[in-house]
């Protein structure tokens, strides 16, 4: 277990090994999002209410659900890294962050967009898009808070602890549609029947696209990763031999 | 775990929680300025004063809704099943507006009880299905008006 | 669960129900969104690869007192 940690924290094991992933990630990635984009926009009834808006739900409840994993992540490595002092937990925390500033952006637009015919509006200060829009700017400060600071050790140490505190900000855009009340309407409970509302010719497709999103957080989060490994281990005797051999 | 680490690790536990803890008294005392509107009991309850910006949500009271023939001016009421505030409103329904359907207004309560809205916004529910779904629901009895938006009032 | 095709034709298709701004725009930023964030860091490592093979070539030739 504890040798196994350790391996995972070499940012040489890492490299070899994600290389050897990727091109099967990026595979998977396409043939979801292939399947995925065709089903919801050409096959899935519209809805009783909002029509062929209902497009717009399958890409925004993937990436806005996505979201919310990146604090948590980005606390688990930040720990790891004020903790353990492992190098490759501080490069998650960094290449996590504009991923996630990304992601809580298309979150917010496609939420914007989607809300101007269906709610009327394209933006309220309710619960759920206060809180969102706040873990936007919150992202956007881990980002800034490593390149305003010019000392790695101190850079790492301050976005570890301001990835942990960010946490609670998860929870809160979670929970927001339950304990007050908002416009953003709460989380859906999807159902096997499919004479129900919230049935298998809703969910299904949905299921493909949160696949398909969650494959290209992998793809897209490996490379970021493997470049920052190249950059900080360019003095090592590996990325020396790597580069000799090309 | 060598000691310096565990030390570090509990450093940072100490952070995060004390951290959640003022987060969550802080949104505790602020809960009732989150809301993002007044419900028909809340107003009722004289929770509201006369000529206070606010907003109300509800649902469109079945058979509440009229049109004047000459002029944008409609009306209808927003009820949460006990109690209702009636509304008049000068301008473009959201695409979603109909009867049933759960809302939002923006606008304040003149001294007759009426509320003058100057924005009506649709909200939305979580069930999603295609107009046969919804048919062969209503054929089988059941009723799929915002069933679950009504315990949000 | 897999209904048929909800379009007659293309322009329908096109035309969303008359939501053709919302979807296609949602539709686009997706695009956007996806494809900036695999083409950046793929060329990046090309980038950081190029660099890192031009300063080896450098420090190889060059006399080792001017070498990092």
């Amino acid at each position: 277990m504890w040798l196994w940690f350790s391996k995972l924290g070499s940012p040489k094991w890492f490299y070899e090994l994600s290389g050897r992933w990727l091109p099967w990630l990026v595979a998977a990635m396409f043939a979801f999002l292939f399947v995925g984009v065709v089903w919801a926009l050409l096959f899935v009834p519209q809805d009783y209410q909002q029509g062929l808006t209902n497009r717009i739900f399958y890409v925004h409840v993937p990436v806005a659900s996505i979201s919310l994993a990146f604090f948590p992540l980005m606390a688990i490595a930040g720990t790891i890294t004020l903790v353990w002092k492992m190098k490759l937990a501080d490069i998650v925390v960094k290449t996590a962050a504009p991923l996630g500033a990304w992601f809580t952006a298309f979150a917010l637009a496609s939420g914007s967009i989607w809300g101007i015919d269906t709610w009327g509006t394209w933006w309220i200060w309710d619960g759920r898009l206060t809180s969102l829009l706040f873990q936007f700017f919150l992202l956007i400060g881990v980002v800034s808070l490593r390149s305003a600071l010019e000392d790695s050790d101190a850079a790492a140490k301050a976005c570890a602890l301001l990835s942990i505190v960010g946490c609670i900000n998860v929870v809160v855009i979670k929970y927001s549609v339950d304990w007050w009340n908002t416009l953003h309407q709460p989380g859906t409970d999807f159902v096997l029947s499919s004479n129900k509302a919230n049935g298998p010719d809703i969910w299904v497709p949905l299921v493909l696209m949160i696949g398909a999103v969650y494959l290209f957080f992998a793809v897209s989060m490996i490379m970021s990763t493997r470049n920052e490994i190249l950059e900080r281990e360019r003095r090592s005797q590996w990325v020396e031999e790597l580069v000799d051999n090309l | 775990m060598k000691p310096h680490r565990r030390k570090r690790l509990a450093v940072v536990a100490f952070i995060a929680v004390s951290l959640s803890m003022a987060t969550g008294l802080t949104l505790f005392a602020l809960s009732q300025n989150i809301d993002l509107f007044y419900t028909p009991t809340q107003v009722a309850g004289g929770e509201v004063n006369i000529g206070q910006q606010i907003r109300i949500g509800g649902m469109v009271k079945e058979g509440s809704y009229e049109s004047a023939n000459d002029t944008m001016r409609v009306m209808f009421s927003a009820t949460d099943y006990v109690n209702e505030v009636p509304i008049q409103f000068d301008g473009i329904l959201p695409d979603l507006f109909r009867e049933g359907q759960g809302i939002v207004v923006e606008g304040a309560i003149d001294s007759n009880g009426l509320f003058v809205a100057s924005r009506v916004l649709a909200k939305h529910d979580e069930n999603y299905m295609s107009n046969e779904v919804k048919a062969a629901m209503e054929a089988a009895g059941v009723n799929t008006e915002n069933q679950s938006a009504l315990a949000e009032y | 669960m897999l209904n048929a095709i909800q379009f007659s034709s293309f322009s329908e298709f096109l035309n969303m129900g008359g939501y053709a701004f919302n979807v296609w725009s949602v539709y686009g930023l997706f695009t956007i969104f996806l494809g900036a964030n695999l083409l950046v860091p793929m060329f990046k490592k090309k980038q950081i690869l190029k660099d890192l093979k031009r300063r080896r070539v450098v420090n190889k030739n060059a006399r080792p007192e001017i070498n990092e």
